[in-house]
């Protein structure tokens, strides 16, 4: 890790650094500066070979089903994308997301059925944050791995809300949230009568990825996560509060773990509180794939997004593949090993 | 911090405990008459809740004895383990468990069946150590009558597909395979991408259907078998507009089911009532503390059990299988709502 890629911008990236003699070193130097390109490429990639097996694909109401499926693991990557940048992990996200939403839907239920859907948002987001800044607390003071801390939480947060809050499905949320839900911003009705809608809250995940954008490129605190990220005790050295980066961070994540929650109740018309277990797995590869480093320091935005919406295509083509179910789980495995192969390389390139 | 975490840890085993404690002491202990307790696996969800509701049914029946319902707050086999090993140190006479995990439960329920106390399952039909194993229906049964309800509402011809909660689910997997067997008598249906796999989550398997219905878009017919397979189908096909058009039946719980039921969504839903199933298990176990035998065919006198098979189970105890299943469609499921 000598070349530390500090911020996305990839022209202060140092490409001259590629080993000469290479075929197309210019061509491997763009991809090396911009590793997004790669992602985007293969998503292209596949788009065009999906359609070409099965032209069902090419509908306008495809492109709404994949925006659609990419709102929730898009809110919780970017959440992740700026844990990783500042040089930690986030796990604990799926447990924060519940916690949010079967939280503040009981609460609702139970306390304050008339509450405006914005402050149901604004509260879920705030459970959110909340929980966030918890992590990132424990992350500085026990000076632990984040991986560590966040496994713990995982299970402590999840575990206090089947406890203390309740292990019931709420399936009768209240009307506002699911107005919200079906509230839609485009109808397309097809050839055979099927309506396909794009709902309202899907505008939350290009509004989450331009407020990441701006906190991360065009804040003090943005250049400090990527310092920090970056190299931690030399940004220590130079003055950067450590403390107040990890607990932006983690709580940044959080709050945007919250406002998933809040979607999830709300597109699905119940609360499950076991909701979200598993998604970690699948959150945290797309944000790889997007071309953050697991090690920190780097990644962009843009990137994250496109690895979502890699992610999110191929687990939502495999039955218009015609890929037998039993295959499908080896060939989700198999795209990210070879997506991570193109990083690898990456990396050792840069190490030259 | 670390004293503030630790608080919080001590307080989180103080709750569990106290959970463990009020349950396992609320099976009020009479004096005289035998006790059965009936252990489900985790108490206050409704599914459980509705089991509660036979158990008390059968204690108003049968006042000689002391009958109650006992489970753990979260869904832990070794919360559960613990209860059931709180009853058999207080000399229950009966125990009525639907074990969280079979293997985990074993060497207790050997223990207990050893020193007397009588052991009755639900659930588990791989349970060695029982002496009756209660099930509500043949799997295989209940995969047909599913498949046929679905090919009467799709006029028997048409494009249709499985989902399972995990292709590793041996009940699912049981529940559509007899399905395609059934299937197979009509020329006219055509599975297509079959076995989808759900993981229960709603979500997922709204996406899925939502891909299903674009690679197909003249599918006539779906059959899902986790409980909350029925919910994102039944999402997915109301939000394209093909509510009527395309059938779904699979199993599914009627309250959450409802307003799905009550739009056409879903046609219908199968599943078997815990309110019986806790009413039979209770009944075996009387038999067996009065030192009765089970026979093929008996009448257990509980809707559903009239007739059950009996059969040699996985260990030296009986399979008792009744044929309590339900199948419940927009008309008839506020008869059965829970």
């Amino acid at each position: 890790m000598t070349v530390v890629q500090h911020m996305n911008d990839p022209l202060s990236d140092s490409s001259g650094k590629t080993a000469p003699g290479r075929r197309a070193p210019r061509l491997f130097s763009f991809l090396q500066a911009h590793p997004e390109a790669v992602s985007l490429l293969l998503l292209v990639l596949i788009c065009a070979s999906v359609a070409a097996i099965n032209p069902a694909f090419l509908q306008p109401s495809s492109l709404i089903d994949m925006g659609r499926a990419s709102v929730v693991t898009g809110l919780f990557a970017l959440g992740v994308f700026t844990v990783l940048a500042s040089g930690g992990i986030d796990v604990s996200f799926p447990a924060v997301g519940a916690v949010a939403m079967y939280g503040i839907s009981t609460l609702v239920l139970n306390v304050f059925p008339d509450m405006p859907m914005a402050l149901i948002i604004l509260l879920c987001v705030g459970v959110g944050v909340l929980l966030g800044a918890v992590n990132g607390v424990l992350v500085h003071e026990l000076r632990a791995p984040a991986l560590i801390v966040t496994i713990g939480t995982l299970y402590v947060f999840r575990g206090v809300l089947l406890v203390f809050v309740g292990t019931v499905w709420l399936m009768e949320l209240p009307p506002q949230m699911v107005a919200f839900g079906q509230w839609s911003l485009i109808d397309i009705t097809t050839s055979s009568g099927v309506t396909v809608s794009l709902p309202v809250y899907f505008l939350s995940l290009p509004l989450a990825g331009v407020l990441t954008w701006f906190v991360l490129n065009r804040t003090l605190m943005g250049r400090a996560i990527f310092a920090v990220g970056g190299k931690a005790d030399v940004a220590d050295r130079l003055g950067y509060n450590l403390r107040a980066v990890h607990v932006f961070a983690f709580a940044f994540a959080g709050g945007l773990a919250g406002m998933a929650g809040a979607i999830q109740a709300s597109a699905n018309r119940m609360a499950n509180p076991f909701d979200f277990a598993g998604t970690e797995i699948i959150v945290i590869a797309a944000v790889i794939l997007g071309g953050a480093r697991i090690t920190g320091g780097t990644g962009s935005v843009l990137g994250t997004v496109i690895g979502v919406l890699l992610v999110t295509v191929v687990n939502n083509v495999l039955v218009l593949v015609g890929i037998p179910s039993t295959w499908q789980r080896v060939v989700v495995g198999a795209f990210i090993l070879l997506a991570a192969a193109f990083f690898v390389l990456r990396d050792r390139k840069t190490n030259i | 911090m670390t004293t503030r975490h630790h608080a919080l840890t001590t307080g989180l085993k103080a709750a569990l405990l106290t959970t463990v404690m009020t349950v396992a002491g609320s099976a009020a202990w009479a004096q005289d008459g035998k006790t059965i307790t009936t252990v489900v696996k985790i108490s206050g969800i409704p599914w459980f809740d509705r089991m509660e509701t036979g158990v008390d049914l059968y204690a108003e029946e049968h006042p000689e004895m002391t009958i109650s319902q006992v489970g753990p707050a979260t869904a832990d086999s070794a919360q559960q383990l613990q209860i059931v090993q709180d009853l058999i140190a207080r000399g229950t006479d009966a125990l009525a468990v639907v074990p969280m995990d079979p293997g985990v439960l074993e060497g207790l329920l050997k223990r207990a069946i050893d020193r007397g106390t009588i052991v009755v399952t639900h659930e588990a039909d791989n349970q060695v150590n029982t002496m009756a194993n209660i099930e509500a229906f043949d799997n295989a049964e209940y995969g047909t009558a599913l498949n046929e309800r679905l090919a009467e509402c799709m006029g028997q011809e048409g494009k249709w597909t499985t989902f399972v909660g995990s292709l590793g689910s041996r009940t699912h997997m049981q529940w559509v395979g007899a399905g395609e067997e059934n299937a197979a008598k009509y020329p006219g249906m055509e599975l297509v991408d079959p076995n989808n796999e759900s993981f229960d989550d709603a979500n997922g398997t709204y996406e899925t259907a939502k891909e299903i219905l674009r690679k197909h878009p003249d599918i006539k017919g779906f059959q899902t078998s986790a409980g909350n397979d029925v919910l994102g189908v039944g999402r997915a096909i109301e939000e394209a507009g093909l509510t009527g058009k395309v059938c779904l039946v699979g199993t599914g719980l009627p309250n959450p089911s409802a307003a799905y039921l009550d739009s056409g969504a879903i046609t219908a839903i199968g599943f078997w009532d815990p309110q019986k199933a806790g009413m039979a298990m209770n009944e075996v176990a009387r038999i067996l503390l009065e030192g009765g035998e089970l026979t093929d065919g008996m009448d257990l006198g509980v809707e559903g059990y009239e007739s059950v098979s009996v059969t040699q189970g996985a260990g030296d105890g009986k399979l008792v299988v009744g044929n309590g299943m339900v199948i419940v469609d927009k008309d008839t499921y506020a008869e059965r709502l829970f």
